[in-house]
């Protein structure tokens, strides 16, 4: 029976990739006799993989029935963590998100704090939209970079992505908890996945996508992948220096939303501007995105500061459009979305600066996802490696990724490691009181 | 009043003021002479009626006309004929409260689709984007409501109580919010509260599982319902069984505001604000006809009702006088 994982791992991505519908189809596109097809789709049902219940459009005769792909057996669990709130999800096999929901958080509680809130959502979320085959993997996309590692195949330890948690053991406590494979990606991957997958990316080959926030990150598509560099830290280009004013600092520094609240501060100050003065006054304090809402309504000086940001970001994400020559250009994050003019100035930098071949059918947008472009993404995420050939082969044949040799050792890794793990049998223990370990 | 809660897709909330209409926007909205239909899950509740008479209001003064007014009665099916038969009528715009999640995410989007402005009222099915499937949401701060109804609740709960919460089956952004919401609001400030969880899918099922969740925990204390209607049916059944139980709920309605009066079951409502949620959402209508941008959500803030204030509270909720019955209770009139 070994032979037939190959076969089967070929007939099944076709299938949920929708390269081929129907047996028909099937036999043409993988070369396998019909005889072969007929008994790899037999097993295939018999694992819940593929439904044949559907029947399709006839061309003339009997109608075919349709092959699909049982996105519905089984969940993925997604979540968003960023600094000021969290996202979760559960998503099909084919990574549609089913249900989604987000709250305020501070990232800088304890971890096992903000842990324990995550699988208390996701249990949450499960409950209201069960699968058959309960969870097959879970995807979280955070703050930092991430470390890249064995690609394709699932977390064994926790990466470094943040400082505030290192040491936690984030990935050992979800699969401990849920008995899945985990995978985690930084905000800007998600999301550039998610925005090719389901926004405005959407059957795009070559995209560029912009994340502005406290910090300024890019996430690159190529030839229909992202790409992530050799560490997992392929553009990062909030770190690169950039000169405004005569001062120089990094992009984050000089065009992210801390400048963009300090300079909004300073103009409420110094009677640059009447509207955030008059903000100040009542509240107390300027934030981001008072300047953005005092520059849409014409306040000249937020006006400056925003085209002082976008101007800045353009030029940066010029230079980038120039090596990669992409067919679009996402820019995302509650700055973008709110405010047209950071838009427009990066429009202008952009097209100033670019050869006219790499502007000639070159859109520069902003994406209309909000935050769920990374619960999406993130789904995308787990279920390209689920179904990623080199790792499917090891479990299709037992029909659940759990199966998986590498995976089930993982657990009993873990399983043998369990006792100090203070986690659910003991609830008083990882209260919201609970203090970090020294 | 601050929003808590983020919305469907994590966005911050945007007031209802950022929607406020110009006399300049009314002149050009009067010009215009648009059309719009609005698509609610009844039309048969007080929360409905108000929010209609604010809706239409705003309408009248920017001379759009109201060409409809769809009741689904709460059925998915329904609101996918109704939306397909009022695409066909091209209005400029529709207003509808999506009374599911997938079975009517499609409809919805072939709204947008047909190049009408779709602006939602509480609910976002799973999947449609705000600028790409619909133009908006308007909505409670569901969250909020929540936390309201868990804080007012609280103050009536012994150390180490056991609480219900019956909420609702169906996924749905707006009750999906209120009691996530309610039990995280529990967690943080109250960890020694242990709380059960019932669903109901039926408004007549609410009462049944209240019995069952009080046979089931003889130690129950307290309990809260995710609106008032199902909460007025389990007050009603709990004083039949003769359990006495302080609950809280969302929604000002006249019984719920009698029972609060009386000091009966209920001791605190997180109250809605229909009207002034009807409001908003024409304006929206109006501001994105006129090609001006809106916020994807635009959320009004919860009131915390108690029986010290719901005279006030019900005459800023529903634009009318508290009920006669309140009145008499409380003294103000005979």
């Amino acid at each position: 029976m070994e032979t037939a994982a190959p076969s089967l791992v070929e007939l099944l991505n076709l299938v949920r990739s929708e390269a081929a519908t129907t047996r028909q189809e099937l036999e043409r596109q993988s070369d396998l006799g019909r005889a072969v097809v007929a008994d790899r789709l037999t097993m295939l049902g018999e694992l819940g993989l593929v439904d044949e219940s559907e029947l399709g459009a006839t061309t003339g005769g009997r109608a075919p029935r349709l092959v699909r792909f049982a996105a519905r057996r089984a969940a993925i669990l997604v979540a968003t963590l960023d600094q000021t709130a969290i996202g979760v999800g559960v998503a099909d096999l084919s990574g549609n998100l089913l249900t989604e929901h987000h709250e305020a958080a501070d990232l800088t509680v304890p971890p096992a704090q903000l842990t324990d809130r995550l699988s208390a959502l996701f249990r949450w979320s499960l409950e209201r939209h069960p699968a058959q085959d309960g969870v097959w993997g879970l995807s979280l996309s955070v703050p930092g970079a991430v470390q890249s590692g064995n690609d394709g195949a699932f977390l064994t330890a926790t990466p470094q992505f943040m400082p505030t948690w290192e040491g936690y053991p984030l990935v050992e406590t979800l699969t401990r908890g849920f008995g899945v494979p985990v995978w985690i990606r930084s905000s800007v991957e998600t999301m550039t996945m998610g925005e090719l997958h389901a926004g405005a990316g959407l059957g795009q080959r070559t995209m560029l996508f912009i994340k502005v926030g406290r910090r300024i990150g890019a996430g690159i598509v190529c030839e229909g992948q992202l790409f992530r560099g050799a560490q997992g830290a392929a553009g990062l280009i909030g770190s690169l220096p950039v000169t405004s004013g005569g001062q120089t600092g990094s992009l984050d520094s000089m065009a992210g939303s801390d400048m963009i609240q300090r300079e909004g501060l300073g103009a409420a100050n110094d009677g640059r501007s009447e509207v955030l003065a008059d903000i100040l006054r009542r509240s107390g304090e300027i934030t981001a995105i008072e300047v953005l809402q005092a520059a849409q309504l014409g306040d000249p000086a937020s006006v400056a500061i925003l085209a002082t940001s976008g101007h800045l970001i353009g030029q940066v994400v010029a230079t980038l459009a120039n090596a990669l020559n992409p067919e679009l250009i996402v820019l995302s994050g509650s700055i973008v979305q709110t405010n047209d003019i950071l838009l427009a100035a990066v429009r202008e930098a952009v097209y100033g600066a670019s050869h006219p071949l790499v502007t000639r059918d070159l859109r520069i947008i902003r994406s209309q996802m909000g935050s769920s472009a990374g619960l999406v993404g993130a789904a995308r995420v787990a279920s390209e490696a689920l179904f990623a050939p080199a790792f499917l082969k090891e479990w299709v044949m037992q029909g659940r990724p759990q199966a998986h040799p590498a995976f089930a050792d993982f657990r009993a890794q873990l399983a043998r490691g369990a006792e100090p793990d203070p986690a659910p049998p003991m609830p008083p223990a990882s209260g919201p009181g609970e203090e970090p370990p020294a | 009043m601050t929003i808590s809660g983020l919305g469907p897709h994590g966005e911050r909330a945007a007031p209802p003021e950022r929607v406020t209409l110009l006399p300049d926007d009314r002149t050009a909205a009067k010009d215009a002479a648009w059309r719009a239909a609005v698509v609610l899950h009844t039309v048969e509740s007080d929360w409905a009626k108000q929010q209609l008479a604010g809706m239409v209001g705003i309408f009248g003064d920017c001379g759009t006309a109201v060409i409809d007014v769809v009741d689904c009665g709460f059925s998915p099916e329904r609101q996918v004929t109704e939306l397909d038969r009022l695409i066909a009528h091209r209005p400029d715009a529709i207003i509808s409260l999506p009374v599911a999640n997938e079975e009517v995410a499609a409809a919805h989007a072939r709204v947008s689709a047909a190049g009408i402005r779709l602006v939602l009222l509480d609910n976002v099915p799973t999947g449609l984007l705000p600028g790409k499937h619909y133009t908006a949401l308007v909505s409670a701060d569901n969250f909020g409501l929540g936390k309201i109804a868990a804080a007012g609740l609280s103050r009536d709960l012994r150390e180490g109580a056991e609480v219900g919460v019956l909420g609702f089956a169906a996924d749905f952004f707006a009750t999906n919010e209120r009691e996530i919401a309610f039990t995280k609001w529990l967690q943080a400030h109250r960890p020694d509260i242990r709380v059960h969880v019932e669903r109901f899918d039926r408004m007549s099922e609410a009462a049944n599982l209240a019995e069952k969740l009080v046979g089931q925990h003889p130690a129950m204390a307290g309990l809260f319902v995710v609106w008032d209607t199902p909460a007025m049916a389990v007050s009603e059944r709990l004083s039949q069984l003769g359990r006495a139980l302080p609950m809280a709920t969302v929604d000002l309605g006249e019984a719920a505001a009698i029972d609060i009066a009386r000091e009966g079951y209920i001791c605190c409502i997180a109250a809605q604000q229909p009207y002034l949620q009807g409001i908003a959402a024409a304006q929206t209508v109006i501001l994105s006809l006129l090609a001006r941008p809106v916020p994807a959500w635009i959320a009004l803030p919860g009131i915390r009702v108690t029986r010290d204030n719901v005279v006030e509270s019900f005459q800023k909720v529903w634009r009318q006088p508290a009920p006669k019955e309140v009145l008499r209770v409380l003294g103000l009139s005979r």
